[in-house]
């Protein structure tokens, strides 16, 4: 098996799950945190004995919202990823409310050796927030924003959401204007996506709600590529930008098709054999049942599936595109390269692609043409 | 177990579709024991697992019974369950041939349907004694005594004989068991007379080859006899008769008025044709049993393999179905647009539908079928007569003196409110007027002479929806008529689509040009690019319309742990894809090859 040099933890839970949220995430489990956090760090003391993992190079506290956790519930989990070996420059990032950006916590989390931190921001406009159900103000996000970087953090990143419901192209540039001019490093832009099992999904479905149209979300993402590029961005993948050499490392390493461990409740880990196939393996969902598993044994594993060579090549292709530099993961794929590139949905340089201006719009369907 | 002559019946059961009929054939299995309660399921005399799933028969099929009668004998009751759509008349038409009596079985809440006449008219053709029941007499919205009336005013038959029952119920299983053996006569033929048997059904068997379902009407079949197929002329040597109780049952013999199979290593049911007449070929018959007809298709269509590498199976496949489907021609048909298949005859709309359905199922293919359409005789100025049933293959104008199209006579019943858009529906459908009369129960028989290619074209969907469901309908081929038709071909993204190509009465070609492109525009799924479909005729355009490109399909948030997620979402939109053929760049769905059936 491939060494592993990625590692993901998630946490589930939030003060209120927001209506289009469709990521594992439960609210009003509060009491639960405690318990999960030493079945997480029972978790992560198995994975590093049984799996070829180290030196960790990069870490990602994700959710849920991974900011509930107290300062020492955080130390107790980055003291056990320690010990599995953490690489002298690795990445740390944890993702973080804004209403839980409190000077002490930024500290704490630096303390506690997070380096980088992803802030929810989402939307700066009162009936965005409202209309997503954030429990913040655009205010808070700012705030957020300003204390992260005089408390010390090098590394922020905002996420930001595009084609709300009410919001127009000028409004949604304001937001992303404001934002800029808080010197983020790095920031992810995703078009509000209504996911079916969410409520947003009911509220669509039932004509609540109506959701612009594809031209309208078009116009607001190429305009968000332009200004970010006039900023001085690297867009390096469809939605995301940073800063020269500050792309989030992590996310990298998956858009590589590089193993990584997952660890937590529904976290999914890959892994490569030496042969090129791939095994994916996914924990049990709910809070209760992980940390019955997890306390336990260590382990939670619900599922898994194995990829054939050929399937997983189809697959690190499929991904691999989605990174705007040009990848070398199609160059098994002649034809469909050839194809693609026919119909002006990728660019061939020196063996490698990348999605073109179509490409990018259409990007599902060149990714589909790699899979078997 | 013999018994003698005079306690043997054999008898059908008769119904339109949906009244009834394997129910009631379940409970007289059920009443006389034949099957015991423990293995009793549902349609037990459908075997196919098509059959069952849509309430269907598709296959006739027979069973022998035994029921002690109220008179103290024991009687052998060969039942023989048919086909109920008119697809398959034909093979009705020999079933009844083999039998003495039916048992007409009219839903009591639907009353007298188009094919509950079509069937009455054939039971009377072959002399057969008729046992009216109304069925389903337990429903609410049963109204038994009109059905009654109904039989006695439209048939003929005495009010008094009719029996009221409840298949689903048992109630008149009984009564009706007791009507047959004393209503139906017994067999007349002579056991020691030249062998005469009429086979009503054939099936292949992968291991004994084709199990021949016969009726002995006159002389004694037995193991080792060489027997003749007096239509055919080949001959086999028996290996083996049985009857079916249910399952088969070897016998020592068949006798005359014995229903049961033969097994003479036979490999093909080509030679084992419904409406044959098997003989001894040491002691002939005279004369083979009347009414034998050579089965021709009369609706036609390409199958072809989405996937180009399945032709083969699909050749394979077509071979194994037509060993146990006599009526299934096809020959081998290439299309510019879909590359390489076959051309398939049906008798029917159902049984296309059910021949693809079989292949998609029990040899897992994927197939795309082409609109149906008729058999057009084409004239052309040299003074040859060509058959053409692909629309594709019409020959130039230029060179064409006349085409002739297949006609029908279509009887619809429906109730009196329904006349006038079953008039006007008629109408439309290039439909001659012939005769329209009133029954009671508020029932209107009407009659058209028009084009099998209209009936074929959704006429019966438009006649069930224009009537709330109530008309029903029959027809027969009454022969070829001139009638002045051209070509409606379609190009999608600038190139003719041979597929797609219709023959349409002139007069209505520029609309139906004009309905197909807009049809089209919404079946054919957004593609990468723009795609103009255009509809011709003779070279002219006289429709457009344009799929516009797909705008946007992108996920905006791909992280590690969702890839499966992803992955399997895009695959599934793959796997729907594969049900689209691809034509030039273009991918067009099945139904769009379906589109110019209902234009409507």
């Amino acid at each position: 098996m491939e060494r592993i040099h990625s590692l993901y933890l998630h946490v589930p839970f939030c003060t209120w799950v927001c209506k289009y949220c469709d990521f594992n995430a439960y609210a009003v489990l509060d009491g639960l945190i405690p318990p999960y956090v030493d079945a997480l760090a029972r978790e992560l003391d198995a994975a590093a004995d049984t799996l070829p993992i180290g030196p960790i190079d990069t870490v990602f506290i994700g959710g849920g919202t991974p900011s509930l956790l107290t300062i020492d519930q955080l130390h107790l989990l980055t003291d056990h990823v320690r010990c599995i070996g953490l690489a002298p420059n690795a990445e740390v990032t944890l993702e973080a409310n804004p209403s839980n950006v409190t000077n002490e916590k930024v500290d704490g989390w630096l303390g506690a050796g997070v380096n980088r931190l992803s802030i929810g921001v989402q939307s700066l406009r009162p009936d965005a927030l409202r209309f997503l159900e954030r429990l913040h103000s655009g205010a808070d996000a700012i705030t957020a924003i300003r204390r992260a970087r005089a408390g010390g953090f090098a590394n922020v990143n905002a996420d930001l959401l595009y084609g709300v419901p009410g919001v127009e192209l000028a409004g949604w540039m304001e937001t992303l204007d404001a934002v800029l001019a808080e010197g983020v490093q790095h920031l992810s832009a995703y078009e509000l996506t209504v996911e079916s099992q969410t409520r947003l999904g009911q509220e669509v479905r039932t004509g609540l709600v109506q959701m612009p149209d594809a031209d309208d979300q078009l116009e607001q993402y190429w305009a968000a590529v332009a200004r970010l590029e006039a900023a001085g961005y690297a867009h390096y993948e469809i939605s995301n930008w940073s800063r020269p050499g500050l792309a989030c490392r992590h996310n990298l390493a998956a858009w590589h098709y590089q193993p990584y461990v997952g660890c937590g409740a529904g976290a999914h880990s890959m892994f490569r054999s030496n042969d090129g196939s791939t095994e994916r393996r996914w924990n049990v969902k709910g809070p209760h049942a992980y940390i019955k598993q997890a306390s336990g044994s260590g382990h939670a594993v619900a599922g898994s599936e194995t990829l054939s060579p050929e399937r997983a090549a189809g697959e690190a292709a499929m991904i691999g595109v989605r990174l705007l530099d040009g990848t070398a993961a199609a160059r098994d794929f002649p034809l469909q390269r050839t194809q693609l590139v026919q119909a002006g949905l990728l660019a061939e340089r020196d063996g490698d692609v990348r999605l073109t201006r179509r490409g990018i719009e259409l990007a599902n369907q060149v990714g589909a043409v790699f899979l078997a | 177990m013999s018994t003698p002559t005079h306690l043997t019946r054999a008898i059908s059961v008769i119904a339109h579709v949906d009244h009834g009929k394997t129910t009631l054939s379940d409970r007289l299995l059920e009443y006389t024991g034949t099957v015991a309660p423990r293995d009793m399921v549902e349609q037990v005399l459908d075997q196919l697992d098509l059959e069952r799933e849509r309430g269907i028969t598709i296959k006739a099929q027979a069973v022998r019974m035994l029921y002690k009668a109220d008179d103290g004998n024991t009687y052998q009751i060969n039942l023989i369950d048919t086909p109920g759509h008119v697809d398959f008349s034909y093979e009705v038409s020999r079933a009844l041939a083999a039998c003495d009596g039916a048992i007409l079985v009219v839903d009591a809440s639907q009353g007298i349907e188009a094919q509950t006449l079509a069937n009455v008219h054939q039971a009377l053709d072959h002399n057969l004694k008729i046992i009216p029941v109304v069925n389903k007499i337990d429903l609410p919205q049963a109204n038994p005594e009109l059905v009654r009336e109904e039989i006695e005013k439209v048939i003929g038959l005495p009010a008094e004989s009719v029996i009221f029952a409840s298949a689903r119920k048992g109630i008149g299983t009984k009564e009706i068991l007791e009507a047959v053996v004393r209503e139906v006569p017994a067999p007349t033929g002579d056991s020691n007379a030249p062998l005469q048997a009429l086979i009503f059904d054939a099936k292949f068997d992968a291991y004994r080859g084709v199990v021949t379902y016969i009726r002995v009407l006159e002389g004694t079949l037995r193991p080792g006899m060489r027997i003749q197929m007096m239509q055919t002329g080949k001959s086999f040597e028996v290996d083996e008769v049985g009857i079916f109780r249910p399952e088969r049952t070897p016998v020592d013999d068949l006798s005359a008025g014995e229903v049961g199979y033969l097994i003479a290593n036979i490999r093909n049911v080509r030679d084992s044709r419904v409406g044959d007449t098997v003989t001894d070929e040491a002691r002939r018959a005279a004369a083979p049993l009347p009414g034998y007809r050579h089965v021709t298709p009369m609706v036609f269509a390409g199958l072809f393999p989405t996937d180009t590498e399945q032709y083969q199976q699909l050749k394979e496949a077509l071979e194994k179905l037509q060993l146990n489907d006599a009526a299934l021609v096809y020959e081998p048909e290439t299309s510019a647009a879909l590359g390489f298949g076959f051309r398939c005859g049906f008798l029917g709309l159902l049984h296309m539908e059910i021949v693809q359905e079989r292949l998609e199922r029990e040899f897992n293919l994927t197939l795309l079928g082409t609109a149906p359409t008729v058999e057009y005789r084409v004239k052309l100025r040299d003074g040859t007569e060509i058959p053409v049933d692909n629309p594709d293959k019409l020959p130039d104008p230029g060179e064409i003196e006349a085409i002739s199209e297949p006609m029908v006579i279509a009887t619809i019943v429906v109730p009196s409110t329904y006349v006038g858009n079953m008039m006007e529906l008629s109408q439309e459908r290039r439909g001659q007027f012939l005769n329209m009369e009133y029954e009671p129960g508020d029932r209107v028989v009407i009659t058209y002479r028009m084009p099998l290619a209209e009936i074929i074209h959704d006429y019966y969907d438009q006649l069930k929806s224009r009537s709330k469901g109530y008309a029903s309908l029959d027809y027969e081929l009454v022969g070829f008529e001139e009638a002045n038709l051209v070509k409606l071909d379609v190009l999608v993204a600038g190139s003719p689509v041979d597929a797609l190509s219709m023959i349409v009465d002139r007069s209505k070609a520029q609309q139906q040009g004009r309905r197909l492109a807009e049809k089209l525009k919404t079946l054919i799924p957004r593609q990468l690019f723009e795609v103009p479909i255009q509809a011709a005729i003779g070279g002219k355009i006289v429709a457009r319309e344009t799929v516009p490109a797909m705008r946007k399909d992108v996920t905006a948030k791909c992280y590690g742990g969702d890839v499966t997620r992803k992955r399997k979402l895009l695959e599934k939109q793959k796997e729907g894809k594969k049900r689209l053929k691809r034509v030039g760049n273009v991918e067009i769905p099945q139904e769009a090859f379906m589109a110019v059936l209902s234009l409507d």
